[in-house]
Formats: structure tokens, sequence, C-alpha cells
């Protein structure tokens, strides 16, 4: 096992030459703004290459064998974005700005044709686009959160692509996508303009729907790649269309233009909120469609149809939060306090309220779901709620001039968006090593005894196979229940900070400022002990209890690929929420202060004993509902002893034991019920749209598929005819005869003869 | 000195007979000599115009003209020859091999 150990790092060797070519520029001199360019070069330049050379050498053995199929080298394209983006993040630090804007480079430049009312006229060189990076607080925090993930999520796939038979010679392809998707969250992050913005948006979409049908030719995959690309192309349309509203109010579509004076357009006119506000709310269409919420989040679930790591990555830490990215970029429109548009209190108002359904619909359906991925998906669904809702109470509380409370909230929001990614991309790994442990333990079982491979259906997905794994893989299960942890929001861990501040100031805004902000703001109390219920239920049935399948007692932790970025995003879960929290990151992240001021003693003093009752009464209650009743009623449920002989280490022993310590709860009978059946059913969202569209899509198109056929193909058919019927009967002068060609070539210079003779005359 | 009209018409006589022998005959080599006859009725008038008009480009005309008709008998010559040996014949009728 040393020695195999030791062959597998000496697979890293290749990755020096890339984490010393930042360095390297650095100390050339270049500007650590235009290494934002390095960042996304570096896995665009590398994309065709991986594709290319991995066609090409299919198969080869030091192509598979030395460079894992194209994985080492993404990976070492990754590390030099991540190492780029970690040196333009200190130097962003270190300006104590809050905002950089470096320079441009001209794309393209074009006149532009427009009417005064009688005619039309030129305007040379009037737009020109062009692209440059932009660094602020959120910028700097999700590129953070890309390059970092898409590094250990890319390490991560090495593991687990390379060791299924069934991914074997196709993983250059798999590798090649995943980095033209970093590429375009990289790009989407640090783009200087709503233009490309949208245009690395559209990379992501392509990428992600790519990615879900990886398997391809599982039907089930190729059905929900689709349903994945055309959902959110129904938010993408809506989002096109609010940038064309937006440019025709600023005209320009880039942040340098439009954040000077959101409230000024072009020309110094003064922007109203009639004609903003429906731009807005067209950009959050497409956000609702990109981040999977409410009523365009059936292609989320579905989504999981893809490789493990597609879902730790695009799924649940990067792609999924672009529409919130989006969403904190529209804080500058309605910040009056800051030159925002006065008058725009309803967009945050519908962004709270899509926020505060989806969270409550989405954990109530990750009640039910067995699959493990699934009750990830769900979970990242309801989490990516909890961020909109703080946006929209940040959005309604700025545009209402509480810029205290406003800003506060969306530091919470951005710092959840944060931890959310993180324990989100862990647990997802997480579930990926279980998931490939229990194939591959049944896979072996199986092989003895069957070697032809043909065996029953398994679904090493369905956590009612599971049970009983926490002896067998300790890394996995300590990594699952700090990311668990973090998700619950037990104290002092992760993604508590961040959720006790969105519901806290969610409340507060409800309770003094606005009380259509009641309803989210319930359902956000109400979400926090539901996720307490169903990651607890995920993490009992996985690894509490007796192993359920034959399978689950054979399971062990293997490769190395697997466990680094477990163990190292598992440190980065515990630590961070505290760590940042105490550096009153949230104020950072709204733009509130341009750097880090360190404060334990603030930080915790505003989260357990905040100055209002009512806020006490709310934090306390969120608490004891999310880490205390939610657990203890999963615990209750789905707990048990492992089985004799079978010991997990430490904490995680004490976990197992406290979970069956609790007196058993029968609910069959609940999950009979027919709420349970319509949650299964995710409530009937899919079935409806299936409905909808079978009955106005699928008819429309029939008639456009008959009307090509018959009408469209009859015109060319007919055409196509005429010409055949009539080369024929020319073909018939051809007679193959000298004297006949003569004759005509002499009628014909006769007849042209006559002609001009006539003509003269 | 002939009325240039004269020669015209014995030129446009000249070329009616080779007009009439390309359509009428089978033997290529008569269809030959018959385009042969048609091009010489062409030099003929280019001559009786010269004369005319005492200039010298119905000379020139006709010098090229006769290279031209040299150049293509031989052309003419040899495609009969390959004719001959690839379909052992050299009537034009049985050379119907584009028909069609």
């Amino acid at each position: 096992m040393g020695d195999n150990q030791q062959q597998e790092w000496n697979l890293l060797l290749p990755l020096l030459p890339a984490l010393v070519i930042v360095p390297i520029l650095a100390l050339l001199g270049v500007d650590p703004l235009d290494l934002g360019f390095a960042v996304i070069l570096a896995p665009f330049l590398m994309f065709p290459i991986v594709l290319l050379v991995g066609q090409v050498f299919n198969g080869n053995e030091v192509w598979v064998g030395k460079l894992k199929e194209g994985g080492i080298l993404a990976l070492s394209s990754l590390a030099i974005s991540l190492i780029a983006a970690s040196w333009m993040i200190i130097h962003f630090l270190s300006l104590h700005q809050k905002k950089v804007h470096g320079d441009s480079i001209t794309w393209l430049n074009f006149d532009v044709l427009s009417h005064d009312g009688t005619q039309w006229s030129v305007d040379a060189g009037f737009t020109n686009i062009s692209f440059g990076i932009w660094l602020d607080s959120i910028s700097i925090m999700l590129l953070f959160v890309a390059t970092f993930l898409c590094f250990l999520i890319c390490w991560f796939a090495i593991g687990y692509m390379t060791t299924d038979d069934i991914n074997a010679n196709r993983n250059h392809r798999f590798f090649a996508e995943f980095i033209l998707f970093s590429m375009g969250m990289f790009g989407m992050v640090l783009a200087d303009s709503f233009l490309w913005l949208f245009i690395f948006w559209e990379i992501m979409g392509l990428c992600s729907y790519l990615l879900i049908g990886f398997y391809y030719w599982k039907e089930s995959a190729a059905a929900a790649a689709k349903k994945a690309f055309m959902t959110t192309r129904v938010g993408d349309v809506f989002l096109m269309v609010g940038l064309l509203m937006l440019y025709n109010i600023y005209g320009s579509l880039d942040f340098a233009v439009v954040f000077d004076d959101p409230s000024t357009g072009v020309g110094g006119t003064i922007v109203e909120a009639s004609e903003l506000q429906p731009a807005l709310l067209m950009l959050f269409i497409g956000c609702v469609g990109k981040s999977a919420q409410f009523p365009l989040h059936v292609w989320l679930p579905d989504a999981m149809e893809g490789p493990t790591p597609v879902s730790a990555l695009i799924h649940a830490a990067t792609m999924v939060n672009a529409g919130l990215y989006l969403v904190a970029r529209m804080v500058p429109f309605v910040d009056v306090y800051h030159h925002g548009v006065p008058g725009m209190e309803e967009l945050g108002l519908i962004v709270a309220w899509i926020g505060g359904i989806t969270a409550f619909m989405a954990a109530s359906i990750a009640f039910v779901q067995n699959d493990i991925k699934k009750v990830l998906a769900y979970s990242t669904m309801s989490q990516l709620a909890y961020i909109f809702l703080g946006l929209g109470s940040a959005l309604y509380l700025l545009a209402a001039d509480h810029h205290h409370a406003g800003y506060f909230v969306l530091g919470g929001a951005l710092f959840h968006l944060f931890n959310h990614a993180m324990a989100k991309g862990m647990l997802f790994m997480a579930s990926g090593s279980v998931i490939h442990e229990v194939h591959h333990a049944h896979h072996d079982l199986h092989h003895h005894e069957n070697p032809d491979g043909h065996h029953e259906e398994f679904d090493p997905q369905d956590m009612r196979n599971m049970g009983g794994l926490a002896s067998k893989m300790p890394v996995t299960s300590i990594a699952m229940m700090l990311g668990s942890m973090s998700i619950i929001g037990i104290p002092l861990i992760g993604g508590f900070w961040s959720k006790e501040a969105i519901i806290a100031e969610t409340w507060l805004g409800a309770l003094e400022y606005e009380p259509m902000l009641l309803g989210p703001a319930i359902l956000a109390v109400m979400t926090a002990g539901m996720t307490g219920f169903y990651m607890t239920r995920m993490w009992m049935m996985t690894f509490a209890g007796q192993p359920k399948h034959e399978a689950s007692a054979h399971v062990h932790e293997s490769t190395p690929w697997i466990k680094t970025p477990l163990v190292t995003l598992s440190f980065v879960t515990a630590t961070t929420g505290a760590l940042l929290a105490s550096f009153h990151v949230g104020e950072f992240l709204s733009g509130e202060e341009a750097g880090f001021h360190f404060g334990v003693v603030d930080a915790l003093k505003h989260t357990f004993f905040p100055e209002k009752q009512a806020l006490l009464v709310v934090g306390y209650t969120t608490i004891v509902l999310s880490s205390i009743v939610g657990p203890i009623i999963a615990m209750k449920v789905h707990g048990g002893k492992l089985a004799d002989g079978e010991k997990a280490n430490g904490i995680v022993e004490w976990l197992v034991n406290l979970s069956a310590a609790f007196r058993p709860m029968d609910v069959t009978g609940m999950a009979n019920s027919r709420l349970a059946d319509s949650l299964q059913n995710r409530l009937h969202f899919d079935d409806l749209y299936e409905w909808t569209i079978s009955k106005t899509i699928t008819p429309l198109s029939a008639f456009s598929a008959w009307f090509d056929a018959n009408v469209i193909d009859g015109i060319v058919k007919l055409v196509e005819r005429t010409s055949v019927s009539g080369s024929m009967w020319i073909r018939t002068y051809t007679t193959g005869s000298t004297r006949d060609y003569i004759l005509m070539a002499a009628v014909g210079a006769l007849s042209i003869f006559a002609l001009i003779v006539g003509v003269s005359q | 000195m002939i009325d240039p009209s004269w020669i015209a018409g014995l030129a446009a006589i000249l070329f009616g007979i080779g007009l009439i022998g390309t359509f009428s005959r089978k033997n290529g080599i008569v269809v030959l000599m018959c385009i042969e006859l048609m091009l010489n009725a062409a030099n003929l008038n280019f001559v009786a115009g010269a004369l005319n008009t005492g200039g010298v480009e119905g000379w020139v005309y006709t010098a090229v003209a006769i290279a031209i008709a040299a150049a293509e008998v031989a052309i003419g010559l040899a495609i009969l020859l390959s004719l001959y040996s690839t379909q052992e014949t050299i009537s034009l009728d049985e050379a119907t091999l584009l028909k069609n």
C-alpha cells in the first residue's frame, strides 16, 4: 500500500512547473490584476490540449497511466488558476480598496445606427466591447471559492473517474469539459461587464449540459441533460431581455459605467424605478433558472445523473452560485444610501419570497428521498434559497434605506454562499466516496461468484442499501459529519454564523419594517429545523446502524486521490466559519468596510446575545430546532448501533451510540401517507410541467413537423421533380451523332447571325 | 478587277458545299475535308476584301486562318486515327458513345 501510494504521489510531479509559473510572472513585474487573465487563460488553453491529445492517444499507456487521461494536465491548469487567484486576492486585500478595475482589452468596436425620428445616422465608434478584470469583495470571495473547489474537485475526480471501467478511455472528454467549465466560472466572476458575465454564464450552461449527459448512452442521463439545458434556457432568455433593457437605460453594460451612479442613465437622465425594476426582475428570472429556485427548480435533482464530481462542482459549489452572484450584483441599483434608484422595495420582497418558498419546499422533499445524491441536491436547493432569502431581505432593506441592517444581511448571505459552497462541495465528494466504495464492494463481491458480471439490479446511491459504514470509512464519515453540521448550523461550525445572520436580520426586517417579510422569515426558521432532520437522516442512514446490504459490509476506503480533498475541505469547513466570522467577514463582503477587522467577542455577542429581545427568541428557537429537535427526531427514526465488533473512531462512535440511545420511533404510517407519496413525487411539479408541455408544445411541434414534412418539403420536392423531368427531356437531344451536333451548331450560329442582322437594322 | 460580289458569291457557294458535306457524309475524313472547304471559303472572302480595300489586315487574317486550319487538320486526323484504332471505323454514324 505504501509503495503504491508513493507511485500515486509521483504522478503529481508534472504539477511542479505549473506551481512556479505564477511566481515567475509576478517576479517579472506583471501587475497582479493582470493575473486575472492567467486565471481564465490557463484552463481555456488546456481545454483543447486535453481534448485533442486525449482523442489522438486514446488508450495510450503513458496517457492513461501517468497522465490519468488528462486529469493531471487539467489539475495543473487549475493549479495555475488557484495560485494566480490567491495572488490577486492577497494583492487586493493589501490595497484596502472597495473595488479595483483593471485595464480592459478592447474586443469589438462597432458603429451603431441611431434614429432621430426622421432619419437614420451612424454614430461611429459608439460602442466598444472590452474585457477587463473587476475585483471587489464579492468577486474575490467567489473567485476563491471557484478556484479552490475546482482544484480540489479535479483532484477528487482523478481518483473517482479513472478507477471505473465504465469511464475508461472517455475521461479526456470529462476533464476537458471540466476545465472549460472552470474557465467559464472564473471568467464570470472576474468579468467587468454584464455582457461578459452573460457569455461566461452560457459557457457554464453548455458545460453543465455536456457533463450531466456524460453517460449519454443512458437514456435517463440524456433526458436529464436536456431537461437541465431547456429549463435554464427559459431563465436565460429572460436574462438576455433584462440585459437589453439595462443597456437601454444605461447605454452600456460595463460595471464601471452602470455602477458609477445607477440613478443616472444614458445622457444624464434620471432613471425611474418603473423602468429599472422590470429589467432587474428579468435578470432575477435568469438567476432563478440558474440557481434552481422555484418554479424553475425541476432540473437540479435530475442533474444528479452526471458523475459525482460534476454534481459536487457544478450543481452544488459553483455554477448554481452564479444566480446568487448576479442578484448580489443588483445591490448597487437599489442601495439608495449610495446613489441607488429609490422605490424598488418590491424586488427585494419577490426575491425573499421565492427564497422562502423554495427553502421550505426543497427541505420537505428532501425528507423522503432515498438516493443520497438527491437528498444533497434538494439540500443544495434549500440552502441556495436561504441565500436568496438573505439577498432579498438585503435588497428590500437597502431599498427602504435601512442600510445598516441591509449590509448586515447582505454580508450574511454572501458568507452563507461561501460556507455552503465549501460544505456542499465536500458533502458531494463524501457521497461520491461512499457511492464509489459501495459500488466497488458490490462489484468485487459479485465478480467472485459470477464472473460474467450479470447480477441483479443494484443502486449504489440508494441509502436503503447502506448503513453501518461509520467503522469502514472513517475519513468519509467524519467529513460528512462536519459538512452536515455546517449545513444544519450546529453552533460555532461553518454555516451557523451565516444562517443566524440571515434569519435574524430577516426577522428584524419583518418585525420592524415590513410585515410582508414575515412569511419568508417564518419559512426560514421552519426550514432550519427541517434541515436538521434531513441532514441527520442522511448521515444516520448511511453510516449508523447495521449494514442493510451485503455490499455495505465489505466496503473499505482506498484511493488517496479521494481522501486528500476530503480531509482538506473538512478542515476548511470546520474552521473557516468561526475564523472568518470573528474577522467580521460580513462587513467586508457587503462592501461596507474595505478590509477585515478582528473581534471574536463582537462576533459572539452579535450572534448569541443580540440587543433586541425578539431576535434573541428567534435565534435560540432556530438553534433549538435545527441542532436539537431535527437531529433527535432523525436519530429516533434512523439511528442505531453498529454491528457487533465494529468500532468507529472517537466522535463518530459517540454519535452513533447517541443515536442508538434514543427510543426508536415507528414512522411506517407516516411514510405511507399521501403527503409522503406526493413528496416522493416531488410535489408533482415535474408531472405538471410534463403535462403542460404535452398539451401545448408537443402538439405545436407535431404540427411544425407535419408542416415541414408536407408543405416545405413538398415545395422543395416539386422543384426537384420538375428539374429532373426537364433534364430527362433535354437529354434526348444528345443523340451521339456528330452530324446532329454540327447541324445544331450551324443553326445556332445562323440564328445569332440573323438576330444581329435583325437588331442592327 | 473582278467585282468583289462575284468572289463573295463563289465563297458562299464553297461554304454551302462544305456545310452540306459536313451534314450529309458519314466518312470522317470527308467531313474533315468539308470543314477545310468552309475555312477556305472564309479565306477567300478575306483575300477579296484585302484586294478591294488595299489594306494588309486581310492578308494577315488569311495567314492566321491557314495556320489554324493546319493545326485543326492535324488534330482531326489524330482523332480519326484514335477512333479507328479503338472502334475500327471512321464512320461518324457509328461513333455514338456520348448518346444520351
